[in-house]
């Protein structure tokens, strides 16, 4: 009864997005997607604020009046954000037309973007009534309205993204599963870079909040960035981490940047924030002639830096959503928490040689950007070596291995992986500590 | 960082001067710098500039129309500018609609700049000698061409409301409008001219916050900044030379915080040096309810009202 009466109040994105309806209508009308025109402006007249797209490999049949053989899967999906965002929202919509180009049988796939946490109840119902079959919520703070209404519609299925609740784990219904694609072991590999490249010994990292998963994207990168820079130097490496307490912010990232260059005379900066704002600074600073390094982060952002960019963390969503499409049209829906890495997803998921290294290249759920020239070349086969043997698991981070054979303590000087010990799931997805070459406190 | 809000309180200092409040300075701003963004793409920044000026201008004519003319209540019609601003600026920078505008707009440009979510920035220009000053001469005197700007219209606009006959004129409007009408001031003339200010500086501010400041464009890339320029104007006591120590500390304090961080400071409390500025804004409020601080500073005393002529 709450989540109905949720659904009911109109916000002003919702209203913005009936006008965006309105506009795709036109976009479509004027022939992207011929066929659906006359769907797409029914839809753009109903009061439901959504927006729709609809991709079918079999336009033909559906401009007929001829009963259609097959009933396409529908599929519906929430976003917190924008698809305009070019950071998270952006790419789970990618992975979203990826999943329906590649899944060969009709679909026709509804989003909601800009959706607030505290709203999506309604939000699932109303794609629910839409018909949906499956439906993707892909913000941690949908989780538990996700699992209660899955609770509610036994016979949908749910996936939810970044959390941990799912039929799998026990604490959810059986038609809810949970999936992420996850970065550390790509943020150790721009570590890697960034210690390869640093000439004042000194990395930044734009933080948005202190949780596990961005605490071990930063241990990740500064253990990596020491691995790099100690075997150069003999020195250790020196991180700062400046948190901006926002996903989405690019002018907040911006004024953290600046901080760590100003003020600590960093010269390569990492980043876990929706834009390029970051890559946008070192640009900035490469054009004024003082050499700053940084990523891409989810997407592909060397356009935004080209001299500044040194490679980068990118996702592609497309391939776990298209193995839930699957599921759901083949009947063969089991509860799974999948967590894709290096290797997952990919077509050939074993080490291969250095010299065949597919680091740089689009790939599986989680690989690498293109790596700039001005890392240096044994640096490069060190990257594409460590990127080879994580496909199969042979190299943890989070290992003696990792941090040159040392242990890896945190700030306190407590030993937090020992000689023999590798982190496992529950060690990283409850990360509080920050390693040892880190100078600011963690937050709490 | 402070430019932003110092360019939107200006004008909006002058609007507020002669009795109209512009509550949709959010809604001009952000459109000023959706505007800046396409045209920055299209044809460069001297473009940009002057079309984001010229938008502001359109919409504050709307404001004027309605507010002075018709006289509806201002409130009202400054936040449905500000909504209608928030809306049309995404829907124009919507990507296949941008695309469009763009390619209709300049049909040479190439493929990567119709989906591009960045503009070229404003270039910096160091002032001569005084950026080869050590340590300060890089962070006062290397900006781009609005913060200096920004700086001698605040001097110049003081200068005018306070010392000349103009200022005079528009201060007597805001504070006894019929009174002013006695006297031979054309009260709506007036109005008109301070409110069409407000929108031009407000959509300024925005094209500046964009090009010159930060340009990567997202959905509501000003963020609220219009409402915290209003604030700024309160706090500024509706004075421009003040308006410019307010803007930097505004701005200043957004900045600010990620510094201390890098101290030790500030990042286990995030949210209490950024609400100091409100704070300030509050205690000013305070004070200016005050009866005689009032008188001394001058507030606007008929600021929110209509002025109609058979009324008087």
């Amino acid at each position: 009864m709450d989540e109905r009466s949720l659904n009911k109040k109109l916000s002003r994105r919702d209203f913005l997005g009936i006008t965006k309806t309105a506009a795709i209508g036109g976009v479509v009308a004027a022939g992207v997607i011929g066929g659906v025109a006359g769907y797409v402006a029914g839809t753009g007249a109903a009061p439901a604020p959504l927006t729709v797209t609809k991709t079918t490999t079999e336009v033909k049949e559906v401009t007929r009046t001829v009963p259609e053989p097959v009933k396409p899967l529908k599929v519906g999906y929430i976003y917190v954000g924008p698809i305009g965002d070019y950071g998270w929202s952006y790419g789970h919509d990618r992975g979203r037309r990826w999943a329906d180009e590649r899944f060969g049988k009709p679909v026709e796939s509804i989003y909601m973007e800009s959706v607030p946490e505290a709203e999506v109840g309604g939000a699932i119902t109303s794609l629910i009534e839409k018909g949906v079959d499956l439906v993707f919520t892909t913000s941690f703070g949908y989780m538990d309205p996700t699992a209660e209404a899955a609770a509610k519609y036994p016979d949908k299925h749910f996936v939810h993204i970044s959390g941990y609740r799912s039929g799998a784990a026990g604490n959810a219904p059986e038609n809810m599963s949970a999936a992420f694609a996850e970065f550390y072991q790509l943020y150790y590999l721009n570590g890697l870079a960034a210690g390869a490249v640093t000439e004042t010994g000194v990395v930044g990292y734009v933080g948005a909040y202190p949780i596990p998963e961005v605490v071990r994207h930063i241990n990740a990168f500064v253990l990596g960035a020491n691995y790099a820079y100690k075997k150069r130097t003999g020195k250790n490496i020196k991180a700062h981490v400046s948190w901006i307490f926002e996903w989405v912010a690019p002018e907040k990232a911006r004024a953290a940047a600046i901080a760590l260059v100003e003020e600590k005379n960093c010269d390569v900066l990492a980043f876990t924030e929706d834009t390029p704002a970051v890559l946008q600074v070192a640009e900035e600073y490469q054009k004024k002639g003082r050499r700053v390094w940084s990523f891409s982060h989810y997407s592909d952002m060397k356009e935004y830096g080209p001299t500044a960019h040194l490679t980068g963390q990118i996702a592609n969503w497309g391939p776990i959503y298209l193995e839930f499409y699957r599921m759901v049209a083949t009947n063969s829906w089991q509860s799974v928490d999948i967590w894709t890495r290096i290797g997952d997803y990919m077509p050939w998921r074993w080490r291969l040689p250095e010299e065949k290294s597919t680091a740089g290249k689009p790939e599986g759920t989680v690989y690498l950007a293109p790596l700039n020239p001005v890392i240096p070349s044994e640096w490069q086969r060190e990257i594409k070596r460590r990127y080879e043997e994580m496909k199969e698991l042979l190299f943890e981070p989070f290992s003696v291995e990792g941090n040159l054979g040392e242990p890896i303590r945190d700030q306190d000087g407590e030993v937090r992986i020992k000689v023999g010990e590798r982190a496992d799931h529950d060690m990283l997805w409850s990360m509080d500590w920050h390693v040892e070459y880190i100078e600011e406190r963690l937050p709490r | 960082m402070g430019t932003i809000y110092l360019i939107a309180s200006l004008g909006e200092v002058y609007a507020e001067r002669s009795g109209v409040l512009n509550l949709g300075l959010e809604g001009m701003m952000i459109m000023g710098a959706a505007i800046s963004f396409i045209f920055t793409i299209a044809y460069g920044h001297l473009v940009a500039i002057l079309m984001a000026a010229l938008i502001g201008v359109l919409m504050s004519l709307i404001l004027a129309v309605m507010a002075i003319h018709l006289r509806l209540n201002q409130v009202i019609v400054g936040l449905a500018l500000t909504l209608l601003g928030l809306g049309l600026s995404g829907l124009i920078t919507f990507p296949d609609i941008r695309r469009r505008i763009l390619s209709s707009l300049n049909p040479s440009l190439p493929e990567s700049m119709l989906m591009i979510q960045q503009a070229e920035k404003l270039p910096e220009i160091p002032i001569p000698l005084l950026s080869q000053i050590p340590l300060i001469g890089k962070t006062f005197f290397t900006h781009n061409i609005l913060v200096y700007t920004s700086l001698i219209l605040a001097i110049i606009m003081w200068f005018i409301l306070f010392k000349t006959r103009y200022g005079l004129i528009i201060r007597s409007v805001g504070e006894n409008p019929s009174m002013a009408d006695s006297l031979g001031v054309n009260v709506f003339l007036v109005r008109y001219v301070t409110v069409v200010i407000s929108g031009l500086f407000a959509s300024l501010a925005g094209a500046y916050f964009f090009i010159g400041f930060h340009p990567f464009w997202r959905e509501g890339v000003t963020a609220g900044r219009g409402f915290i320029s209003l604030a700024l104007v309160i706090l500024a006591t509706w004075n421009p030379l003040r308006a410019i120590l307010g803007a930097y500390l505004f701005g200043g304090v957004e900045t600010f915080q990620y510094r201390l961080q890098l101290f030790g400071l500030g990042a286990q409390s995030p949210y209490f040096l950024a609400m100091l500025p409100y704070i300030i804004t509050i205690i000013t409020l305070i004070l200016i309810s005050i009866e005689s601080i009032r008188k001394r500073i001058g507030v606007p005393a008929s600021l929110g009202t209509p002025y109609s002529r058979e009324e008087a």
